[in-house]
């Protein structure tokens, strides 16, 4: 890195949610011809939704 | 179903193919560039029994499998980004072959264009500001048991109304803290906040937000960041990147 001066709060590029919040929410939407559904910004709210359930069941901290 | 289909990872101008040769994509596959007029699509070939859209609904509610192909996309997009200004698509564009993807590219054309021009010498930083608030911290000290009811719902309405106005006073430290940092980036944009249950982390999160700040503009914009974390308790601020500029990644597709 860089850096011209230390940062004390900087992260590595390592958190999944982060990216998450990135290639699913994020980036041009161009409708493909076989996945016609991801166009839908709302899939992407169910999809997070069924995987935060995942992650309380599985009961991971 | 199976066969397979074509996997777009990101529009760029024109880039050198041998260049993106030894990247590999999703699944460990070779990318190509297809050309799309003076754009240029990276894709590689993707197998319907994943990317069909039946297993792909499927397989975008598995978090490992999510997981995976959100390191295996972004590995691409990153790569590329190096190389040259690139406009990441959302995960999971799958066309039936490599032309109809160019199609749909070219189609968009003047908007890509446009978007490049915006992400040039670019990059994407991300800040996430935590609410450690004291009020909250801090142990209520134990009160007497309330004397009588008319006292438990006086204690229970004050202590609502003191929530409310946190909760007030807390979106508006946040809108003050994006639009500060706005004035040190190009563009920014406001994610939403992040689930404790995904992220791990137990604190409120009150900002989730992008930057798009010029790679000659990175030590103001950290110093705007610094100032900011020092103002607050430890671990009150986090600050991610540099990612590629997904968050600014947008055409118009009217």
């Amino acid at each position: 890195m860089s850096e011209s001066f230390e940062l004390a709060v900087i992260e590595n590029r390592n958190s999944l949610v982060d990216l998450l919040d990135r290639v699913l929410a994020t980036g041009v939407v161009l409708s493909g011809d076989v996945t016609l559904c991801l166009a839908g910004v709302d899939l992407v709210t169910v999809k997070l939704r069924a995987l935060i359930t995942t992650v309380r069941e599985g009961g991971d901290g | 179903m199976t066969g397979s289909a074509t996997y777009l990872y990101a529009v760029t101008r024109r880039v050198d193919g041998a260049a993106v040769a030894p990247l590999r994509g999703i699944g460990g596959a070779p990318l190509r560039v297809v050309e799309a007029g003076e754009l240029a699509c990276v894709v590689s070939t993707v197998g319907l029994d994943e990317f069909g859209e039946e297993p792909l609904e499927r397989n975008l509610a598995d978090l490992a499998w999510l997981a995976r192909v959100a390191r295996e996309h972004d590995a691409v997009v990153q790569a590329l980004a190096e190389l040259t200004t690139t406009v990441p698509l959302r995960l999971g564009a799958v066309y039936v072959d490599d032309g109809s993807a160019a199609v749909r590219v070219a189609r968009l054309r003047e908007a890509a264009r446009a978007t490049l021009d915006v992400l040039d010498g670019r990059e994407e930083w991300g800040v996430k500001v935590y609410a450690v608030h004291p009020t909250a911290a801090a142990p209520t000290a134990p009160a007497d048991p309330p004397s009588s009811g008319l006292e438990y719902l006086r204690r229970r309405r004050g202590e609502l109304a003191r929530r409310a106005v946190d909760a007030h006073a807390l979106a508006d430290d946040a809108d003050a803290v994006f639009e500060d940092l706005r004035t040190v980036a190009v563009l920014a944009r406001r994610h939403r906040p992040q689930d404790p249950a995904l992220s791990g982390v137990k604190q409120p999160m009150l900002l989730n937000a992008a930057f798009l700040v010029g790679r000659d503009g990175r030590p103001e914009f950290h110093h705007a960041v610094d100032l900011l974390a020092q103002s607050r308790p430890d671990g009150a601020v986090v600050l991610t990147g540099p990612w590629p500029p997904y968050s600014f990644a947008t055409l118009d597709d009217a």
